[in-house]
């Protein structure tokens, strides 16, 4: 059924034959979408996870009673055993004061390490979604509306990306030319990431700049920019969404792995969900579970939400994909 | 079809070259550098860091040390790229022009952590690495495709919301920390910890994995051998396939449901073709198509997915080569690594194409 109509009032079957005013409301494609969106109740909760870890992430930090490098006192007398283990294997989690525990060694508040490291990993993966769609789909785009030889050269170039296994150029640069910086480390991200959303976007365009309304703008004198970008793209837009969307989920896993190796933020400079979890790592095995629980039940929180999310919009997006 | 695999290979190799220019390039924009740990050492000299320096090529220009990496320039010059050695024929030693050294001649330099080839260094990584990611790709798949084939065909019951349940929680868990739960897991009560979190063989009871006195003992114990590797191999496993399972079930249950929403299953469902021969015969031959290539496509992908794995559970692979490569700042090991894996990329295309031209004969390459 056409989802305009839906909200029609019809008249009463066999009611009377007087006028009746037919409120036949104009949606656009993006009311069309949010309507569709609004009755998946997964993506709807998955949307509202997202959104609490942003407005956590902002003002979470105002609310805590100290900064991620703050070293709470030893004296809490619900953390057990001597100064000695306290100090080395932390307060486990419900301690007063310390909701999550305290880690190992340094013993810093969890909380506070978890709620300001989601700014970070938040920033991180949003904007490298973000940079990563403005590239590739300008990418996508110019080859797949010139077509010819700046096609060929730019697919090439996108078949060379492809190939190389991303995470190890993703380890190896945030490395090298990040230095623990995360501002770095977005961009290495957003350079490397964009390869396989071009590809979608050319393939799109291929198949749009055929279309008659195209020859249409042409033949009154459109210049080719605005073709390009007023005219085609917002037809190509619900797969790109999309895809940023998951992208966002992609970058923060990937943001958390490289830094907990030890190549990525620096967590001496600002704590992020992966570096949380290097120091952890040691103590697994040696009963402070909460270290390495909580900044992974953030991820996966977050993550969730996002693929959640990112089903919704493709089913309201684009309902000719739905199973 | 031989044709079409030749074309391929061929115009696999600018890709190639395209690649190890990249990773060339962009690797020496880096600050890091292999005489950075002579830095802080008061008993090594400036001199003995360039003479260091010089040994190593690593003060040549770039364009340079890359065709040296590259073997089209050497010892012979620009005749370096051909056959190099001496051939034999019928007792009759011939010396070949070309050189012996570089990536075209199969050597990939020396690391410069301990001095020895890549090629050594890389080949003693390759086997756990097999081991491991092999295991797991085997099981998964053949997990993935019972249960995507299920769920389908069992659409909306209870083993189909439990799996997209699963599918929505491993899909959404990053694989090293998938692995840190398990390691907490199983180093808690006593019998749990017969599962080992780390490592490949016991240190105590069995030699260095690989070595001569290992295979001796195989040869020997061949069940504790084997018992020892399983039980070291099962957590890293169970990881891999956790996560993997998740996102290949998905995709077979959807391409089955696509599948047996077809005419021509209703077509032999009409005709009274037993439910069975229906799902086995008629829908899953075509929704095999899209999987097959997916599941030729993953086969590099193991690698990435065991680098998380192999450092949390330090599995001597190449994921961990990669990773200690990176600390050393160990650029000749890193450019082999690289270069394999785009390799195995670059195949695994190439596998999905022909792969999907014998699963569906409509498909034809000329």
């Amino acid at each position: 059924m056409d989802p305009r109509i839906e909200d029609v009032e019809l008249p009463p079957p066999g009611g009377p034959t007087a006028d009746y005013e037919v409120a036949l409301v104009s949606l656009n494609q993006w009311q069309l979408a949010w309507r569709r969106f609004k009755k998946h109740k997964l993506a709807l909760f998955g949307a509202a996870l997202f959104l609490a870890m942003i407005v956590i992430a902002i003002v979470g930090p105002l609310f805590l009673p100290y900064d991620p490098s703050f070293v709470p006192s030893f004296d809490s007398p619900f953390c057990e055993g001597s100064q000695t283990v306290k100090a080395f294997s932390g307060c486990p989690p419900l301690t007063p004061g310390h909701p999550l525990g305290t880690t190992g060694r340094l013993r810093l508040d969890l909380l506070v390490l978890v709620v300001n490291g989601a700014r970070v990993s938040l920033i991180v993966g949003i904007g490298a979604a973000l940079i990563s769609t403005i590239i590739g789909t300008i990418v996508g785009a110019v080859a797949g509306f010139f077509g010819g030889l700046v096609d060929n050269l730019l697919m090439r170039v996108v078949d060379v990306i492809l190939s190389i296994p991303l995470l190890f150029v993703v380890i190896w640069l945030s490395k090298v030319v990040g230095n623990g910086d995360w501002r770095v480390i977005l961009l290495v991200f957003s350079f490397l990431g964009w390869a396989g959303l071009a590809r979608l976007v050319r393939s799109l365009f291929l198949s749009l700049r055929t279309e008659v309304f195209v020859d249409a703008a042409r033949a009154v004198g459109v210049s080719d920019t605005r073709i390009i970008f007023r005219h085609i793209l917002p037809n190509a837009m619900s797969p790109i969404i999309v895809s940023t969307t998951l992208a966002v989920a992609g970058f923060i896993i990937t943001e958390a792995f490289v830094s907990f190796v030890g190549y990525g933020v620096d967590p001496a400079v600002t704590p992020t969900w992966g570096n949380i979890l290097t120091g952890g790592q040691e103590f697994v095995g040696q009963g402070n579970w909460w270290w390495t629980f909580f900044p992974g039940v953030a991820i996966v929180i977050t993550v969730l939400g996002i693929n959640f999310m990112g089903d919704g919009l493709r089913d309201a997006l684009d309902p000719r994909s739905r199973e | 079809m031989i044709k079409y695999i030749v074309r391929r290979l061929i115009q696999a190799i600018p890709v190639l070259i395209g690649i190890t220019v990249i990773v060339f390039v962009l690797m020496h924009l880096q600050a890091g550098n292999p005489t950075d740990r002579f830095a802080q050492n008061p008993r090594v000299t400036v001199e003995q860091i360039e003479a260091f320096k010089h040994r190593w090529g690593l003060d040549d220009p770039l364009w340079l040390q890359y065709f040296k990496w590259l073997g089209v320039w050497g010892d012979k010059g620009i005749l370096n790229f051909l056959p190099g050695g001496t051939l034999n024929i019928f007792g009759l030693a011939l010396n070949l022009p070309g050189g012996d050294n570089g990536m075209l001649h199969g050597d990939l330099g020396f690391s410069i952590t301990d001095g020895r080839t890549v090629t050594t260094v890389i080949s003693e990584r390759v086997l756990p690495t097999a081991i491991l990611a092999g295991t797991a790709y085997v099981i998964w798949i053949t997990i993935a495709f019972l249960a995507g084939i299920y769920a389908a065909v069992k659409r909306y019951g209870f083993f189909d919301s439990a799996l997209t349940v699963f599918n929505y929680i491993f899909f959404s868990m990053p694989t090293f920390w998938l692995g840190l739960l398990l390691i907490t897991f199983f180093t808690q009560g006593d019998p749990l910890k017969w599962f080992p979190v780390g490592g490949m063989w016991d240190t105590r009871t069995v030699p260095e994995f690989a070595s001569g006195s290992y295979w001796a003992f195989a040869g020997s114990h061949p069940i504790d051998a084997l018992l020892d590797l399983s039980r070291h191999l099962a957590l890293p496993v169970l990881t891999l396939v956790l996560v993997s399972v998740a996102g290949d079930s998905r995709f077979i249950r959807s391409s089955m449901l696509d599948s047996l929403n077809q005419d021509y299953v209703k077509t032999a469902r009409a005709k009274g073709v037993s439910e069975r021969r229906v799902v086995l015969h008629h829908a899953l031959r075509n929704a095999l198509l899209p999987v097959v290539t997916n599941v030729a496509l993953e086969i590099p992908i193991i690698f990435g997915g065991a680098i998380a794995t192999e450092t949390v559970f330090s599995w001597p692979g190449m994921g961990r080569l990669f990773i200690e490569a990176v600390g050393h700042a160990d650029y000749p090991v890193l450019m082999g690594i690289l270069l394999i894996t785009s390799l195995l990329v670059v195949l695994a295309n190439l596998l999905a194409d022909i792969l999907y031209a014998v699963v569906d004969p409509r498909v034809k390459y000329d």
